[in-house]
């Protein structure tokens, strides 16, 4: 009880995210019951209000140690992911006023919903417990069924929804049996007691298995091949702002869980920062296999994309491999790498879905065509998605590059250069589809005279926030250091 | 594997005791088929379809749910409130906290309609089309 109670204090985050969720839904039941105007500006608000608050007091240096009975680790990995899920969760909510798709009817749920998964994604972040992952992800997932599927009228929507319930059923269901088989192998369901007990005893082949398994369970939340099959449908069905939020959120999410359970539950540090595995697997390869297969095959499958949200769906795939070479680095520095990653990412990915959002406001279309000759009709969005794509890209000087840097550093300094090599051969077929948008948006012409594009005084700021990290991003090279040091403390590591 | 012989010994048991059972009735009983006898039982009204590919109301997956709520309620609660004069009054506020939740779980359902069998928004869209609520399409047996 007072462990629980202590624990309390340093939950905070999750609690204010937990309390607005509490206002929110008495304020949409409050406007519901007595059909009060103007209740979207309202919900919007406690909203922005709760998920401002959790992100401010996310912020700061993590306690250490961990809360609730060793079930989450208040770490630095932890530190650094929990205001990344606020201030994508503030993106999207911010995204969704604009969205055409979302006409802000039945927000109370939405919000709700946004509220809900951000929580469960820093629960997901910090779990050091195989129960405990499992609930959060499934928290995650079940959450985002319903995202996916909000748009209940619109068929494309709902069955991207079935899709996503179907393969997320049947990889958490695949992820779950392989946990049961640890806990049945090591006796405990606490990662670092799975690691000193397949420290003392190698597992054998079993071991294998539960490592199959469990990747099943990873790769279908990172969107890593050939777990991958949901993603372009459902970012091709969900609405655009949570198209947008799920090719961020749970995507980083996945990776904490991956950083956890493979670095803290089947390794051991060794010195001068690096990992070794632990219960006679090496699961290195299984990793690196994983890694190249994504970026090669979501690359190759983004060249042949027609449509703006399924481009930027294998898109997503084939940065998820680039992250998983510093996965695959074993190394403190691999697992700073991704995280820097992951924080770059959030801006660079949901610049280029504002703009898909945008863009959407005026030509109603998602397929490349709509995008011809956006030269003409505004500038100034043509160039801020020139500059999302670039940094995607990995262009110096902006932010993508040193994103992609500290990942094939990490991978040279773990003699991985080949891997590394493979990487940036990856980012050259990258450019080929990322130009291809661009040429179109500026080079082809537009049919007939179209009016000139006009934003909001949001659109501005939203551009305006999103495209700055990725231009100055050089200038912050500091702060990224920091923030790589921060999210290399783990647990046992601090 | 010795822990595991008992459950062989169940499962092998358990499959003789009604194989042996329907081959001895088989071998006694009077045989007579009819079309009545054939169909499949449904609480004594005529079945509508064939049993396999039963298909009912998504509704009923709402009530599933809304029962939920007071069956996680009740079973979350007994140990709750055998212990709980032994555990304060942080256990109370804990309790009351969770009671507070599944209420407000109840609200929502109840503002939103899901509590009526014929939705709220539904009977008022059917009442524009002229039509009586009685005449909604509720598909399968309520």
């Amino acid at each position: 009880m007072s462990d629980a109670l202590a624990s309390l204090g340093r939950f905070l985050p999750e609690l204010l995210l937990m309390g607005a969720l509490a206002v929110v839904i008495v304020a949409d039941l409050a406007t519901q019951a007595w059909s009060l105007a103007r209740s979207r500006n309202l919900l919007v608000g406690l909203t922005l209000a709760g998920l401002g608050a959790a992100f401010v007091a996310s912020l700061g240096e993590p306690g250490g140690g961990s809360l609730f009975a060793s079930m989450i680790a208040d770490d630095g990995l932890l530190g650094v992911l929990r205001p990344l899920f606020a201030l994508t969760a503030i993106f999207t909510l911010l995204f969704s006023l604009r969205a055409k798709e979302l006409d802000g009817a039945r927000m109370g749920e939405m919000v709700a919903l946004l509220l809900t998964v951000t929580a469960a994604l820093m629960w997901m972040a910090g779990s050091v417990n195989l129960v405990m992952i499992y609930l959060s992800l499934e928290t995650v997932s079940v959450a985002s069924y319903i995202m996916v599927g909000y748009r209940s009228s619109d068929r494309l929507s709902n069955e991207a929804s079935l899709k996503y319930i179907l393969f997320g059923a049947v990889s958490t269901g695949v992820m779950l049996f392989g946990l049961s088989l640890l806990y049945g192998l090591t006796g405990t369901l606490d990662l670092y007691g799975v690691r000193a007990a397949l420290a003392a005893e190698d597992a054998g082949p079993a071991l294998i298995l539960v490592l199959l398994l469990v990747a099943g369970g990873i790769g279908f939340k990172i969107a890593a091949v050939p777990f991958h099959f949901w993603c372009p449908d459902v970012y091709t069905g969900a609405s655009t702002p949570v198209t947008a939020f799920l090719s961020v959120g749970p995507k980083a999410a996945g990776f904490a869980v991956l950083i956890r359970f493979f670095y803290s539950g089947i390794a051991q540090p060794g010195a001068d920062g690096t990992f070794a595995a632990v219960g006679g697997v090496d699961w290195q390869g299984l990793i690196i296999v994983l890694a190249v297969v994504t970026m090669t095959l979501g690359n190759v499958a983004a060249l042949l994309q027609t449509n703006m949200k399924r481009l930027l769906a294998y898109s997503s795939i084939a940065h998820a491999g680039t992250i998983l070479i510093g996965a695959a680095a074993l190394s403190s520095e691999g697992i700073g790498a991704i995280v820097t990653y992951l924080v770059i990412y959030l801006f660079m990915n949901l610049g280029a879905f504002l703009v898909v959002i945008l863009v959407h406001r005026v030509t109603g279309t998602f397929e490349l065509e709509g995008y011809a000759g956006f030269w003409k009709r505004s500038p100034l969005l043509t160039v801020a998605m020139g500059i999302f794509l670039f940094s995607l890209m990995g262009i110096p000087p902006f932010a993508g590059f040193f994103a992609k840097l500290y990942v094939f550093a990490a991978a040279v300094e773990a003699e991985l250069g080949w891997l590394a090599v493979v990487g940036v051969l990856n980012s050259a077929v990258a450019a080929f589809y990322y130009i291809k948008v661009l040429r179109i948006m500026a080079v082809d012409p537009g049919d007939g005279e179209l009016p000139a594009l006009r934003f909001s005084r949001l659109d501005g700021a939203l551009l305006l926030a999103l495209v700055t990290p990725n231009v100055v991003g050089i200038l912050f090279g500091g702060a990224l250091e920091q923030i790589s040091e921060i999210a290399q403390r783990l647990l046992d590591l601090a | 594997m010795g822990e595991y012989l008992g459950i062989l010994v169940a499962t092998v048991f358990g499959v003789a005791f009604v194989a042996v059972t329907l081959a001895v009735s088989s071998l006694v009983r009077p045989v007579n088929p009819l079309p009545a006898k054939a169909m499949p039982y449904e609480c004594g009204e005529n079945p509508v379809g064939t049993p396999w590919g039963v298909q009912f109301n998504i509704r009923f997956y709402v009530f599933a749910l809304v029962f939920l709520i007071f069956d996680v309620e009740a079973v979350m609660l007994l140990p709750w409130a055998l212990a709980y004069l032994d555990l304060g009054p942080g256990a109370l506020a804990a309790g009351l906290l969770f009671l507070g939740m599944l209420v407000l779980g109840l609200a929502d359902v109840w503002v939103k309609g899901d509590l009526e069998w014929v939705r709220t928004e539904e009977r008022r869209a059917l009442k524009r089309r002229g039509a009586s609520p009685a005449a909604a399409p509720t598909g399968g047996s309520a």
